[in-house]
């Protein structure tokens, strides 16, 4: 394949980003040690992307992981230490250690998990059009899913698109009215809504009457379905 | 945004490991550990792995200190991307995929008002701000969970139910549209 300008670029950013996987990765880098061109690239996606990093809130590690790395870097100090003359301390000292280790797995062990919910993800799609029509994805603590519209197009005027979730066995439950347009919307699940979402992972979109459904169920077509993922 | 005095610091500090000082190694550690670990932690979704790419990519920096230079970025930007791509690493290495940690996602969806985007325009220094507005939001929550998320093309192109060859060009397109806007 020949280093062509637009070629760097393009896949100077993927490998920075980390889509470029593989084959296709590995290759790349040969030509990272051939062309100083090419580093440069990289180099300015690493500067760039690298904001987006920076960005995230710092977080303290656990003291263990410094320990380790200079386990790994310098062994034979960690162990120099314990030849310090005071042999016969030695074995109570091993002791010791050993009731210290058990005592930190034990501690390891009722550390509680934290609470996860699993996170959905989705789009509702429609054949001909490239775009999804809305994005949805769910935030795991809040129970509210948001939906983003991003080609939807508005019903007819009398009509609007209602946002069901479908059930593993039972009726839809209505999530309400949905906008085209800019607006992102932001549903709040009730608990049943959330239990029934997370078995059946599937949403359905009708047309209705304007101000959606007055029965509680859909009245109108089912225009789309759509089963949400796991991120 | 690290600032530039900090920066500064940073600079000698590697200097300084790259002269095997073990003691600037350390208040290297203490500095930018905690930046690191939140990126860490941020794409790989769990604590474990993410120590474990942190410890990583100490001891590269250990090693290569000397050879960063003021081409790569700030000493920041160069130490947050070596944890990044040993994350990286390791997440393709164990096939894991995570499944908590959500603030990513959370303001992936949301165009306006989350915690990304308040971050993003209350540094009006970063000069991806203005840039990334000017993607449409399909490449930009590609490229978004892409970076954060380290989602390759095929988990995006299920994620999306969209194939993969125009999960490809949203991401392609983006970036472009991006390295044109940061060019200006």
């Amino acid at each position: 394949m020949k280093k062509t300008p637009e070629r760097i670029e393009s896949l100077a950013a993927e490998y920075v980003l980390g889509s470029l996987k593989g084959l296709a990765r590995k290759r790349f880098e040969r030509w990272m040690m051939e062309s100083y061109r090419v580093r440069q690239e990289v180099w300015f996606w690493e500067q760039k992307l690298g904001e987006l990093g920076e960005l995230v809130p710092p977080k303290e590690p656990p003291k263990r992981v410094w320990n380790a790395i200079e386990r790994r870097l310098w062994p034979e100090q960690t162990s120099a230490t314990s030849t310090s003359g005071l042999g016969w301390l030695w074995p109570s000292l091993g002791l010791l250690a050993t009731a210290a280790a058990m005592f930190m797995a034990v501690l390891l062990v009722n550390q509680p998990e934290p609470e996860r919910y699993p996170l959905l993800f989705g789009a509702i799609v429609q054949e001909d059009v490239k775009d999804p029509l809305w994005l949805v994805s769910e935030v795991g603590d809040a129970n509210r899913l948001r939906l983003r519209p991003v080609a939807a197009e508005a019903a007819q005027p009398d009509r609007d698109y209602e946002l069901w979730v479908v059930p593993a066995e039972g009726q839809p439950m209505s999530l309400g009215v949905i906008p085209v347009g800019d607006d992102v919307l932001q549903i709040e699940l009730n608990e049943s809504v959330r239990a029934a979402l997370e078995k059946s992972r599937t949403l359905a979109i009708s047309l209705e009457p304007k101000g959606g459904s007055t029965t509680g169920a859909p009245t109108g077509p089912i225009l789309h379905v759509t089963r949400l993922y796991d991120l | 945004m690290v600032e530039d005095s900090t920066q500064d610091e940073l600079m000698a500090l590697l200097g300084g490991v790259a002269r095997q000082d073990r003691k600037a190694f350390q208040r290297l550690y203490e500095q930018v550990s905690g930046r690191m670990f939140g990126l860490c932690q941020r794409l790989a979704g769990q604590h474990e792995l993410a120590e474990e790419a942190l410890q990583d990519a100490f001891i590269r920096i250990w090693h290569h200190a000397s050879e960063y230079h003021s081409d790569r970025g700030s000493p920041m930007s160069w130490m947050m991307t070596i944890a990044r791509y040993r994350t990286l690493d390791l997440i393709r290495a164990r096939k894991v995929r995570q499944t908590a940690g959500d603030d990513a996602l959370s303001t992936l969806a949301d165009e306006r008002g989350g915690p990304l985007e308040a971050s993003l325009q209350r540094d009006g220094s970063a000069a991806l701000t203005g840039c990334l507005d000017e993607l449409s939001p399909v490449q930009r929550d590609s490229i978004l969970l892409s970076y954060y998320r380290g989602f390759t093309h095929d988990e995006l192109s299920t994620a999306l139910s969209t194939p993969v060859g125009t999960v490809k060009s949203w991401i392609r397109r983006g970036l472009q549209v991006l390295k044109r806007c940061l060019e200006r």
